[in-house]
């Protein structure tokens, strides 16, 4: 009932030949940028609408070298720490709960089927509502939309445990408290993982969009200010440097997986 | 049956609204919700919104599985495309999209086009990525046996390749869907004068909160029937694969 595969959520690309070189893996790109470019500057479009690539990276410069980034940076990395950490807290028992006990999976599991394809940032208008206007609406709004992965992942992952290991500590007398704690939990920290990976870039989509509709601060409200003055350079600054946020959280919480989970056999 | 959860959920808010523990300036109750999700499909208002919505929606999830399917398939196919195309993949999958909309509106002014644009670009992401990785995992053995009995190297892609890869593609397109509805609500938030994000905002707006409700409580509801058709749908569609379960 609910998408099982780790990979397929987002889409996330895998890497498909690991042994290529740089040359190969920047010229394409590098390209682009060259023609892009060109266009804007040989006048054939409006500089103030598609702005040249030099132009851009030096606009982003300022805006680091004048410190100015860095409120509304901190204030969008916050937020999505925030609201993935309590996605994390809360969803990953209520995932293992679903994974092991009947009637949590009987109450929950239609619950997340039934709101998972709903594009939780419908319910802005009802968070502002609920939880106000600044920071608060949007840490939960992100909670909301990070929750979704965090339990799916942690659930089937909980569901996964091979029953050997239950077995085995019952048998040596892990009384049913224990044994979520000392077995269940350990394996499924896998599959939590696989969910915090998804709901690390979905937390910053989350963020920058709310910005972007309800103000506030941060780079998303950054990033519609400059567009509102007309000022596409500064706007073309802060996409980039969202993209970067969350390219960069993501890449952390890759590396940190072989750090923390490394104990963990992982099938491959 | 299995959505019993859903209506105990339903029955504990209306009580919850009734007893007074949950002021209707909070949340409107339940039945209130409903009343006004009656009255918005009775009046009729609410469809010239479903349609403008699923127009944009549908108009660029199209535009995103067939070039997306074709992209895919000449990556898998050569070499000197995927070396091309792959990194420019890797550097566009970072973007939150829906942080586009604006750059797009920019670019294509503000109507439709500008918000199938970016719906379009941001389900081409993951189409193309299934559709590589299903081309590329297609078995030699189908290639080598349908060589050896004649088929033309040009038709091998549409007769071999194409069908092979379908379970994958048909994934991809899934979360594909999803993503359409996110960045079709978001467009629709930041700039529109049609369209259930429309609407959504301009009830919230207004404090009519029952309304508001009503039309996020459709949305769910068709975003849910939507991703089961589509899964049941495909069950019956690739019931001949070997991969299909």
């Amino acid at each position: 009932m609910l998408p099982a595969c780790a990979g397929c959520w987002l889409g996330m690309p895998s890497r498909t030949e690991t042994n290529r070189n740089i040359l190969q893996q920047v010229l394409p790109l590098g390209t682009l940028l060259l023609v892009w470019e060109l266009v804007a500057r040989a006048g054939v479009v409006n500089p103030y609408v598609f702005p040249p690539v030099s132009a851009i990276v030096m606009q982003w410069a300022s805006l680091f070298g004048n410190g100015s980034i860095f409120a509304p940076l901190g204030a969008t990395v916050w937020r999505a720490l925030a609201g993935l950490g309590a996605a994390v807290i809360i969803g990953a028992p209520l995932g293992m709960l679903m994974g092991r006990a009947r009637w949590a999976q009987w109450f929950f599991e239609p619950l997340f089927s039934f709101f998972f394809p709903l594009p939780k940032i419908a319910l802005i208008p009802l968070y502002v509502h609920l939880f106000g206007l600044f920071s608060f609406s949007k840490v939960m709004l992100i909670f909301t939309d990070c929750i979704f992965p965090i339990v799916i992942f942690t659930y089937h992952g909980a569901r996964g445990v091979s029953p050997i290991y239950p077995w085995s500590a019952q048998a040596r007398g892990t009384s049913h408290l224990r044994m979520f704690w000392r077995v269940v939990f350990p394996l499924s920290l896998d599959s939590l993982y696989d969910g915090i990976q998804v709901a690390v870039v979905v937390a910053v989509l989350v963020a920058v969009v709310s910005e972007m509709i309800a103000g506030g601060g941060g780079l998303g409200y950054a990033m519609m200010l400059a567009f509102r003055y007309g000022d596409v350079r500064s706007a073309f600054a802060f996409l980039v440097t969202i993209s970067l946020v969350g390219f960069f959280l993501y890449k952390v919480v890759q590396l940190l997986r072989e750090r923390l989970l490394f104990w963990h056999v992982t099938e491959t | 049956m299995k959505f019993m959860p859903l209506l105990l959920l339903a029955v504990l808010w209306q009580t919850a609204s009734m007893t007074g523990l949950l002021p209707a300036t909070v949340l409107p109750p339940f039945s209130s919700v409903v009343a006004a999700l009656v009255s918005l499909v009775t009046s009729g208002e609410i469809f010239p919104h479903t349609a403008a919505s699923f127009l944009r929606a549908g108009a660029g999830l199209l535009l995103a599985v067939i070039f997306g399917t074709a992209l895919g398939l000449a990556m898998a196919r050569v070499r000197a495309i995927q070396r091309s195309i792959e990194p420019i993949l890797l550097s566009i999958y970072p973007v939150p999209k829906p942080a586009l909309i604006p750059l797009f509106m920019v670019w294509l002014g503000i109507g439709d086009v500008s918000k199938i644009a970016v719906i379009a670009l941001s389900c081409l992401v993951p189409v193309v990525i299934s559709t590589f990785n299903g081309a590329r995992a297609v078995d030699d053995i189908l290639l080598w046996s349908a060589r050896a009995r004649g088929t033309a190297e040009h038709r091998l892609l549409w007769r071999v390749v194409l069908p092979a890869a379908l379970p994958q593609i048909a994934t991809g397109v899934r979360t594909a869907i999803a993503i359409a509805l996110i960045v079709m609500v978001s467009s629709e938030f930041i700039s529109a004068e049609h369209g259930l994000g429309y609407l959504i905002f301009s009830y919230g707006g207004v404090g009519a909160d029952d309304a508001m409700l009503a039309v996020v409580l459709y949305l769910t509801a068709i975003g849910f029937l939507i991703d089961r058709a589509y899964v049941a749908g495909l069950r019956r569609l690739l019931a001949w694969h070997a991969f299909a379960h």
